[in-house]
């Protein structure tokens, strides 16, 4: 059992595929569920639509973040010297990214919609909203930061056996 | 009509501001690995997550500065007629 198998490459580009992926399941979720609340917040009051776009942009940040984990892992993947451990750390820190994304996205989705339609009738739900919104996107930084200590050891010195 | 008007300044700051989230944190990302931190990619992954917050932020300040216009210059007894007026 060598330390740096030829399949060892696989775990390290699945864990960029799964970063990118379902962050963005999670982005797409929420920029839709919050879409339809604006739809119907911008039929009585078309003058606040900016505002309103608030989730939609955090969702934009979500899938920001799985971007920036994919692209920090693929720069750390090599085709020779590549150790298990290593595919096994980029694996993890993509799933870890990925699957806090998509909560992420789910969250800022329900709250966007259901926030923006109530700021029709009452403004001082802005605040409120934002707050939540906040909330629910720490969640996908708490991914981001986990999948870079991760990263950060998966880098130095391999002795392949 | 002053809608369509309204509507083309929104959709513009709109494009900008998705092509700046869009841009800012890669190349924020790739140049300062390559300047900023010689080469450390866990800095350079940080400094991409603060310029996309960055613009996350300034899109926040450019709507509520936007909201805070529009109130200001509609005067109180012009009634748009949206579709509860009619």
């Amino acid at each position: 059992m060598s330390t740096c198998p030829p399949y060892a490459p696989f775990f390290g580009f699945a864990g960029v595929a799964s970063a990118m992926v379902f962050s963005t399941v999670g982005a797409a979720f929420g920029t839709s569920k919050a879409g339809i609340g604006i739809a119907g917040l911008g039929q009585f009051k078309p003058e606040l639509i900016m505002k309103s776009l608030i989730p939609v942009v955090m969702s934009g940040i979500i899938a920001v973040y799985g971007l920036v984990v994919s692209v920090l892992i693929a720069g750390g993947l090599k085709p020779t010297d590549y150790s298990l451990y290593a595919g096994f750390i980029h694996l993890g820190a993509g799933l870890a990214c990925g699957f806090t994304g998509l909560a992420a996205g789910y969250a800022i989705g329900f709250v966007g919609d259901s926030c923006v339609r109530a700021y029709v009738y009452e403004s001082r739900v802005f605040v409120s909203m934002v707050l939540i919104l906040i909330f629910g996107e720490v969640l996908g930084l708490y991914g981001l930061i986990v999948a870079l200590i991760m990263n950060s050891r998966a880098s130095g010195p391999v002795t392949c056996t | 009509m002053s809608q369509t008007s309204d509507q083309g300044g929104v959709l513009l700051k709109l494009i900008l501001f998705t092509a700046a989230l869009a841009i800012a944190p890669l190349s924020s990302y790739f140049l300062s690995q390559q300047y900023l931190w010689n080469g450390n990619s866990t800095y350079a992954a940080i400094t991409a997550i603060v310029a996309a917050n960055a613009v996350f932020v300034a899109y926040i300040f450019v709507s509520l500065r936007e909201e805070r216009k529009l109130t200001r210059t509609t005067p109180k007894g012009d009634v748009k007629e949206t579709k509860k007026t009619k």
